[in-house]
């Protein structure tokens, strides 16, 4: 039971690295995410001042501006000075643990959390304002349009999925009879695979005629009007032999 | 990295990044703090998703083709999901709670469930700190809530809610589990042969603890307390037990309280606690035991017509057992003390085991039972009560010995019916009767019976070619040796008129009087006297 299962690789954990959980909003992610290069987003000022500590994160200036969804060129910037406030980790053990495609490893323990806030100003508001607008869009809306469409709903003479159903038909044919023993060869195949049966999928299978199927039907199977598998034919008792092989039931029929 | 000093604070800037790489997803694992979980501990760990619930998303997968399948099913059974709405979740493997095995097979087991919803209005990132100093920030993809998983037995569903429903009147906790491992050891062995389970089994008898309905088996491993006077609640359990298992007989030496068994008038608890089998004395006992004495004794001397039920068979059977094993055990109990003893004794004979394994027994404590018996003073109106009721696996409360044939009839009859039923109350006229009986035989005042009961039971055995007397005994002793066995079959009881217990019991005393030497042929213990 214990076998199961990927090794977790326990080696920085060891070394009991302690990280930070922060949480930052939404458009702050977004925002990083747009970072270029090594991947540089702003910095971390953290400081003492009278006993307490004061964290906070600054912007870095290209990744202000706000990309907002529109045509026109966004005014609003996002604030670039963000403190956070830090909290305990008390009532949780909070660990960190990575995946990889093939891989589990622990990477440490949080030792701290925080969360990262937007210092209120001006830009902030408008970013929230714009982000509200947004979001008050309904996703579907109503849009008038000029013309009428008069491309389709044209009539027909024979639709052309129609025409094509006919000539596959007069290709095929009347179904014509085929031998007793092949037909009936035909339908002990088929039971083999699937026991119950409706009739249009056995004419469908053997191509033969509704009733002259019937017949043969009626001589080897039985038909079941009720029960779970309604209305399906399956194959006498006699014939079947659905867990030893099939080759009695070829015996059965000589 | 700057440092900017100031007056009275000091700052320092960290550069922070934000790797772009994303094949490493960072997860969070989140322990609740009173588990006292603590990473620096964990020599080993192994997770792997748990899967179990693959089965209820994914469609269950009928078997295909051969038998029950339909042509097209599947075809069938989509179209007719999309004509209804049905929409099934996907298993999407993302999802599935992790299952976290610390420290290998002996250590401890979590399983994280996926959180929702922490990824929807903000972000997670985790900040490490680096090498050259700057910070590294990573998107926090999903967390995971782990909870250690108990590895100590738990009682299910269905067993939680009946010990929910004897919740104000179990005391007792440990026993709950207790009975539950020992019930499912008794589904796994049939036919043990009892006892000694009896003994080892640790029971406070919680009081109320033990009130329950049981199916048959439940109840014959019910462990009840095994400190005891009450004889009464052990014969009947016995008899219970005999009744319905037959030949299948258990045998074990439980004691069941009476409201254990089905079909039993209910019964508190307290019903048998007063209940004392006073060995020293013949009076208490006898009250004692003569409720217990089985009727199926008085089944064999009555025309079976009356009740054709198996029971007549089984104690029949018995019966024939019982006789030699009654013997023995008369004597064997007028040394033993121990209630319990006396119980295993009779439970041992009680049981419908096979013949050879109880005559081996039986064989041997018979001189067992000469021995203590000497050691003893004659106290014997007890034991041989306690003996001849449980022998052929009581019957509770029914009166058992009548000695008129045209009373036994209607007695046995009576009797049949009350069987199953545990009274406690029961026609006290029967009952020193029977003790009575066995007195006769052997005018023993110390076991003399001072209940007078003239009406009822002076047994003269209507039609008896023989009496079972000390004379005829010592007769047969001196003659030849012999078993008890044979000593029995001598003083049938079609002859003597009396019952199987009578005879035993009268026997015993008999020997006891006697006193015979003994000598061991084929293993088998003699008695014999030379005069």
């Amino acid at each position: 039971m214990s076998d199961k299962g990927q090794f977790v690789d326990l080696t920085r954990a060891k070394q009991h690295t302690g990280v930070w959980l922060v949480k930052v909003p939404k458009y702050l992610s977004q925002q990083w995410a747009k970072a270029p290069g090594r991947g540089e987003v702003g910095k971390l000022k953290i400081g003492k001042a009278q006993g307490k500590t004061a964290v906070s994160f600054s912007l870095n200036e290209e990744l202000t501006v706000v990309q907002c969804s529109g045509e026109k060129v966004s005014s609003v910037r996002s604030p670039r000075e963000h403190p956070f406030t830090m909290q305990t980790v008390g009532g949780q053990t909070l660990a960190v643990f990575t995946e990889t495609s093939d891989k589990l490893a622990l990477e440490g323990m949080v030792v701290q959390r925080a969360e990262c806030r937007p210092a209120v100003s001006e830009s902030y508001m408008k970013l929230k304002k714009l982000q509200i607008e947004e979001s008050t869009k309904p996703l579907r809306f109503s849009q008038k349009l000029e013309k009428a469409i008069t491309t389709n709903y044209k009539p027909v003479s024979n639709h052309s999925h129609n025409v094509e159903y006919e000539k596959r038909k007069k290709e095929e044919g009347k179904r014509a009879r085929a031998d007793k023993q092949k037909v009936l060869e035909m339908l002990f195949s088929a039971f083999e695979k699937h026991q119950y049966y409706n009739i249009r999928d056995l004419v469908d299978i053997t191509k033969q005629p509704v009733i002259y199927l019937k017949e043969i039907l009626r001589e080897i199977g039985v038909y079941n009007s009720r029960g779970p598998h309604k209305s399906t034919w399956e194959l006498k008792p006699e014939y079947r032999h659905y867990e030893e092989g099939q080759e009695d039931e070829e015996e059965k029929i000589e | 990295m700057t440092s900017l000093g100031s007056s009275s604070s000091s700052t320092t800037e960290y550069v922070v990044r934000v790797p772009k790489n994303t094949s490493k997803k960072y997860n969070i694992m989140a322990f609740n703090a009173g588990d006292k979980v603590s990473c620096s501990t964990w020599t080993q760990a192994r997770m792997e998703r748990d899967m179990s619930n693959r089965r209820i998303y994914g469609e269950e997968e009928t078997q295909e083709g051969a038998a029950g399948s339909e042509f097209g099913k599947k075809q069938r059974e989509e179209a007719r999901r999309k004509k209804y709405g049905i929409v099934t979740k996907e298993f999407k493997v993302e999802d599935q709670p992790w299952i976290l095995k610390v420290n290998g097979k002996a250590g401890r087991r979590f399983k994280g469930l996926k959180k929702g919803g922490v990824t929807e209005n903000a972000s997670y990132y985790i900040f490490t700190q680096c090498a050259d100093g700057a910070f590294e920030a990573f998107p926090v993809h999903s967390w995971y809530n782990f909870t250690p998983q108990a590895k100590h037995r738990t009682l299910t569903a269905e067993e939680a809610e009946e010990e929910w429903g004897r919740r104000n009147k179990v005391v007792n906790h440990f026993s709950i589990m207790l009975q539950r491992r020992l019930r499912g050891q008794e589904r796994g062995e049939e036919d043990e042969e009892e006892g000694e389970k009896g003994g080892k089994k640790k029971k406070k008898g919680g009081r109320g603890g033990d009130l329950r309905i049981h199916d048959l088996e439940d109840d014959l491993e019910m462990s009840s307390d095994e400190s005891d006077g009450s004889n009464g609640d052990d014969d009947e359990a016995k008899s219970k037990a005999k009744k319905d298992k037959g030949p299948k007989g258990k045998g074990k030496k439980k004691k069941k309280k009476g409201s254990d068994l089905e079909g039993f008038e209910d019964s508190d608890d307290g019903d048998f606690e007063g209940l004392e089998v006073d060995y020293m004395s013949d009076e208490s006992s006898s009250e004692e035991e003569e409720p217990e004495k089985t009727k199926p004794n008085k089944g064999e001397d009555v025309p079976k017509g009356i009740d054709e039920m198996s029971d007549s068979e089984e104690e029949s059977e018995e019966e024939n057992k019982n006789e030699e094993d009654g013997k023995e055990e008369e004597e064997e109990e007028d040394g033993k003390k121990t209630p319990v003893q006396v119980e295993k004794k009779k439970k041992k004979d009680s049981s419908g085991e096979s013949d050879s394994s109880e005559d081996s027994d039986i064989e041997g404590e018979a001189a067992s039972a000469l021995f203590m018996k000497k050691r003893t003073p004659p106290k014997r109106g007890g034991g041989r009560g306690s003996a001849g009721s449980s022998r052929t696996g009581s019957r509770p409360g029914t009166p058992s010995i009548d000695n008129a044939a045209t009373s036994n009839t209607l007695r046995a009859a009576a009797n049949k019916l009350e069987q199953g039923k545990r009274q406690t109350t029961v026609p006290s006229s029967e009952t020193p009767a029977a003790k009575r009986l066995k007195m006769e035989p052997s005018p023993q005042s110390s076991s003399g019976n001072g209940t007078p009961q003239p009406a009822s039971g002076k047994s003269t055995p209507s039609s008896s070619d023989v009496l079972l007397t000390e004379d005829a005994v010592r007769r047969y002793l001196i003659r030849k040796p012999m078993t008890t066995k044979d000593l029995l079959k001598k003083f049938q009881t079609k002859r003597t008129g009396l019952s199987s217990e009578q005879t035993v019991n009268v026997l015993a005393q008999i020997l006891k009087r006697l006193n015979p030497e003994r000598k061991n042929i084929n293993d088998k213990m003699h008695f014999y006297l030379t005069e």
